[in-house]
Formats: C-alpha cells, structure tokens, sequence
C-alpha cells in the first residue's frame, strides 16, 4: 500500500482529483454523471494507443508510429466499409493492417537493427503518405450506420467502448503483471544483456512489442471511427507524441523496464481530462498543448526531484550504517 | 599518400550521392540543369538545414531536441506579433530569434540539471511552445491589444499575419547574382558550425559527452554549460528556420514548420549522425539535407505527389539505416575473422 501511493501512478491520479475537484469547484457542471462519462469517452483513442505504446517503451524502445498506424487502420477500415464489407470482416482488416504495420516496425528494428525512432520515424512518413495514397486524399464519409451503432450502446450509463477498453486494461494489467512470458518485456528492457544471458528471447520480446503496438493502435482506430463516423486524413495525427507523454505521465520509464499499464491509462486519461477542464473553465480550446507540455514537464521535474531526495537518505542512511558498525567493532 | 581516406568517408560518398542524383533528375527533366533554377529551389528546404544543422551538435551529445518545429512557429508570431506592435520588423526579427535562443536555453537548463531523457523534456516543450505560439495572440487579442494584425481575426486564422514590409520580404527573394540570401546564410550557418564542431575545445567536448559522459566529467568538461550551449545553438537555428519561412511565404503564423520533423531528423541520421551519440559532422548533414531537398523536388517536378514522396523518404531513411547496420555488421565479421586467423598464427 505504502509503496503504491509513492508510485507515479498515485502522483498522477491524485493530480487529476484534485483538477477536477478544482474544475468542479468553479463550474458544479464538471460534477454531473454525464460530464465524467464524456471525459472518460474522449479518453479511449488515446487510451488504448498509449497501452500498446507502453510495450514498446517498456522494452527500453519508442514507436512514434503508432498515430500513423492508427490513421491507416482507420481508413481501411472506412474504404471496406464502403465497398459493402461487414462491419465484421471490415474490423478485422484494420485489425490486421494495424497488426502488419506494426510486424514491420518490428522486423526492421530487431533484424534489420535500425534505431527504434529511426525506423519509427520512416514507417510513420510511409504510413502517412499510403493513408493519403490509398483514399487519394479525401476524407472517408457516408460511413453506413452500423459502424456507428456500437457507440450508441451502453450499460448503466456507460458507454459500450468504455467497458470495452476497461476490460482490455484489466486483461492487460492482469498479463503484464501476473502472467510470466509478460514479464519479459521488464526483462528486456531493464537489462537487454542479462536479459540474453538468461536466456530469454529477447529479440521476439521486442517484435512482440511493437506488434502489439501496432493492433492496440488499430483498434483504437475502430473506436474512433465508430464515434465520430468519417475518416479525415489527419486523424489521430501527433496522437504518437501523446501516447509517449501519457507514458511519461503514467510513469512508465523511457529507459525501460518500468511502469504499468494502469500508469498508462491514468496518463492518457489525464492529458484528455486536461482539455475537458480548460473547456469547463472557460479557457480557449487553443491553450490545450501548452498545458499538457507544461504538466509533463512538471511531473517529470518533480519525480527527479524526488528520486534525488530518496536517493540522498538512502546514502545517508549507508553511512549512518558503517559508522555505527565501526564503532562497534573495537 | 594520406588523401584517399577522404575517399573512403561517409561524406565523400553523400557527395557522391548528391551529383548523381543531380544528374539523374537532369536527366529526366533537364530544367534541372538550369543552375539558376537548381538554386532557387534551395528556397524550399533552407528551412530544414537551418534546423537540423544545429541539431546534429545536439545529437553528437546522444541527446535530442524535437522541439525546433514549434520553435519555428513560436519564432514566426513572435516576429508578427512585436511588428504588428508597432516595432521595425528587424527589430522584431531580433526579438524572433532572441525567443528561439531563450526557448533552447530553457530546454538545455531542463537536460543538462536532471537526468530526464532529453526527448521526454524536448517532447514536454513542444508541445509547450507549440500552444504557447498558438495561445499568445488570442491572449493578446483579449487584453485589447489588436494581435491579428490589420485584417482581423477571420483573416489571421486563414493566412496569418500578412502585410510584412518588403524589405523583409526581401530577406529570402533577394539574391547575390543568382544565389538567394538565405543559401548563402545556411552555407555560412554550416561554416560557422562546422569550425566551431571541428576546430574548438567546445567541439571536442561535444564529441566526448556523446561517447562517455561519465569520462567527461572526471576529466573536468563543464558538461552543463557546454550541454545547454549545444541547445541554445539549436533553438537558434529552429529560430533562424522560422524567420525564413515568414519571410519565404509572407506571413507570421503559429503552425509554420509542423511537419518538418521527419525530414529534419533524416536529413542528421542520413548526414552520418548516430543517434546514440559520439559522431556526426556538419558537412554530413548538409549534403544529405542538400539530397533529401533536391529529391523532393525533383520528385514533384516529374509529377509525383506529396504523399508518394513521404513514402518514398520515410524508405529511403529506413534503408540507409539499414545498410549502414549491416555493413557495420559485416565489419565486425571481417574483424573477428582476421583476429582468428592471427592466433592461429596464420
């Protein structure tokens, strides 16, 4: 108990109540059922795109695709959808898209040895460019309305893709946390050496990383297809530097090996709170980007900080430790 | 004869590149042979060298700075804003780049005094700039300060802040015979760069904190101040970037240089960069920015489309990683074998 409150996860949390509790305080609005729900709908893209992220980063590597993979899931699944596709098959091929996106970040990255954002950059230029290629640059409307329907679904008042996403993070969290070939992407990347010696597989960890990236990038794709109902071609753009700054936020380590798919969520769910609050207090929608990188830098500093105390005491403590021993050995 | 080493560089090769891809675009269009046609198309991607020439300093140290594209345009309103006040446009051009300094100080003070993964502290700023760019002039605009500039605010939000002086204007369609001015700065920025990099202490130890930080700062490098030096030249550079463009297309916007960041980035790792930090040259990115920007135009000048050709640089970047890894590769290979067949005594 005591060392989750320390964690990254509960600074951020107890961050976010306390701006939604201000937020409530100069508009009661903020408070209603209703509002907390739409703040939690607007979440799930960025959700479920930093969850995949957080593989990939957590193996001490970085995927700035996921946002292009994310656009390229989205318009396959629009054009099948159009040509008459089943709302079935036409989410399984963007499923399938994504997931291949994502195979090739991973093969260039662990058999070719290109530098992760190497790779990630170049795949993100040609995933871009083959969206706009593939719907020669319009946007994808007239989407048939069952796409559409699964948004309208809802469960005590929550939306269907809200219980959705909060069973993939449970599954994810339960994996990650419980399930043994899952810790090898904390092997990996804490220590990719020792991690070999052991015996791991610590090339397919990574391939499995950045797949996984890929498909959790495609589905978030179908989210927000089905809640906005067109595909325009800059959606989900830059939605690569958010996912890696809801990690950040989340407390999942670019130097890998540390976090939890919880961070994650908490992270994502904060940067998106954070535009729903500027709303609700009556700040331009404009003033969005220079909050979230104002709040990342803090919560960066202020965990450095913190560290830096913890580390002091600890060596504090090593000396208190030696003289006493000392001066109890004569 | 110690010449042919040069033959054997990364560089040479780029160079290489370079001619033959002149070449063959002339080839198929022979516009491109027209040299006073080949210079103006410079104007296009003078932005990108401006950019990434400081950042391949950067990179040297194993850090990274992806925050110059909101520096650009943080740069861009500053200048609109402070003429739009009243001020001499070079004034406000000063001011501009005065902005950009501050703004890479600020994230070389960040990297240098924590140990937070300089492209956590770079992604946190910009964002940070980008809104801060994009906030200001309606901030200004509610104080009763008139930020949009004569046309109001519809015609802000559709061009910007028009209606520069020509002489600023001038900045980038003048010419010296018939090369443009800003050319003839970024081969000058690169000059500057490239004796400061190769021919200073302040270079070697660029350099050293790549290879071995720890090593730095045991043999006493002033590793922070030299750090934030290292991202001060490349806010100014983000900042000297985004003046051009304001001049290049008449006006002051928050966006300008938003989807600069892959080719700036390809234009340091294709110049021989590593990104890991410890080598790099300025002469290595300026080729490889000089191919990237011909190709680009060479590509559209035969009908290619935009989208086509962020494919085809999101491959090429991939490829030459690539290669590079597996000639590395293939290095250590011929190494190990020649140390076998040594103590096998061979």
């Amino acid at each position: 108990m005591k060392r989750f409150l320390r964690s990254r996860e509960a600074l951020v949390t107890l961050l976010l109540v306390l701006l939604i509790g201000a937020t409530g305080l100069f508009n009661p609005n903020f408070f209603k059922f209703d509002s907390i729900v739409e703040i939690f709908n607007a979440s799930l893209t960025l959700v479920l795109i930093s969850l995949g992220e957080m593989f990939v980063i957590l193996t001490r590597g970085i995927d700035v695709s996921v946002g292009a993979i994310a656009g390229l899931s989205a318009v396959v699944l629009g054009t099948t959808l159009n040509l008459g596709w089943p709302v079935g098959f036409a989410v399984l091929a963007a499923v399938i898209t994504g997931t291949l996106a994502g195979v090739f970040n991973a093969f260039g990255v662990t058999f070719l040895r290109v530098p992760p954002i190497i790779m990630t950059l170049g795949t993100l230029g040609i995933y871009r460019g083959l969206m706009r290629i593939i719907t020669g640059g319009s946007w994808i409307e007239n989407l048939p309305q069952n796409i559409k329907e699964p948004n309208l679904w809802g469960f005590l008042g929550v939306p269907f893709f809200v219980w959705v996403t909060l069973a993939l993070l449970a599954l994810t969290a339960y994996v990650t946390l419980r399930i043994r070939v899952a810790r090898y992407f904390y092997a990996v990347g804490d220590n990719e050496q020792g991690a070999f010696l052991l015996g791991l597989p610590v090339r397919w960890t990574q391939f499995a990383a950045y797949t996984l990236a890929g498909s959790f990038a495609a589905l978030a794709a179908v989210v927000f297809t089905s809640q906005i109902g067109f595909v325009s071609m800059n959606a989900a753009d830059g939605f690569e530097l958010k996912a890696i700054a809801a990690n950040v936020l989340g407390g999942v380590s670019l130097t890998g090996g540390v976090g939890t798919p919880l961070g994650a969520a908490v992270g994502a769910l904060f940067l998106t709170a954070v535009h729903s609050m500027l709303i609700f207090l009556g700040v331009p929608g404009i003033w969005d980007n220079a909050f979230a990188g104002a709040i990342l830098l803090a919560v960066v500093y202020v965990d450095y900080r913190v560290r830096q105390a913890l580390e002091v005491q600890r060596r504090q403590a090593r000396i208190r430790g030696e003289t006493h021993h000392q001066g109890g050995a004569p | 004869m110690n010449w042919t080493r040069y033959l054997r560089t990364w560089e040479f090769a780029l160079a290489v590149l370079l001619v033959l891809e002149i070449v063959v675009l002339g080839v198929i269009n022979p516009v491109f042979f027209n040299l006073e046609n080949l210079l103006y198309s410079t104007l296009d991607f003078t932005h990108i060298l401006f950019a990434a020439l400081p950042l391949t300093l950067v990179i040297i140290t194993a850090g990274i700075d992806i925050s110059g594209v909101s520096i650009m345009g943080l740069a861009s309103i500053t200048l609109g804003l402070v003429w739009v006040a009243g001020v001499n446009v070079f004034v406000a051009l000063a001011v501009a780049l005065l902005v950009g300094v501050l703004a890479g100080a600020f994230n070389g003070v960040f990297v240098s005094r924590t140990d937070v993964n300089p492209l956590v502290i770079t992604l946190g700023t910009l964002f940070m700039f980008a809104g801060l760019a994009q906030g200001m002039p309606a901030l200004l605009d509610k104080l009763g300060f008139k930020a949009y500039g004569s046309a109001g605010l519809a015609a802000y939000q559709y061009e910007g802040i028009t209606g520069l002086p020509e002489s600023f204007i001038m900045l980038t369609e003048g010419t010296v015979g018939i090369v443009p001015y800003p050319f003839i700065a970024v081969l000058l920025f690169a000059l500057v760069l490239s004796l400061l990099l190769h021919r200073t202490r302040f270079g070697r130890y660029l350099y050293l904190i790549g290879v071995n930080p720890k090593a730095a700062i045991y043999s006493g490098v002033p590793i922070r101040r030299v750090l934030v030096w290292a991202y001060v030249l490349s806010g100014f550079g983000a900042a000297l970037a985004g003046v051009m463009l304001t001049s290049y297309f008449t006006s002051a916007r928050a966006d300008l240089g938003g989807d600069a960041l892959l080719p700036i980035i390809t234009a340091v790792v294709l110049g021989g960069a590593d990104i890991l930090g410890g080598s790099g040259t300025i002469l290595g990115t300026l080729l490889a920015g000089m191919i990237l920007g011909f190709l680009r135009q060479g590509l559209l000048a035969i009908g290619v489309t935009n989208d086509l050709i962020q494919v085809v640089v999101g491959g090429l970047l991939i490829s030459a990683m690539a290669a590079k890894q597996l000639i590395h590769v293939y290095g250590e290979y011929r190494l190990k074998r020649w140390a076998l067949s040594k103590k096998e005594g061979r």
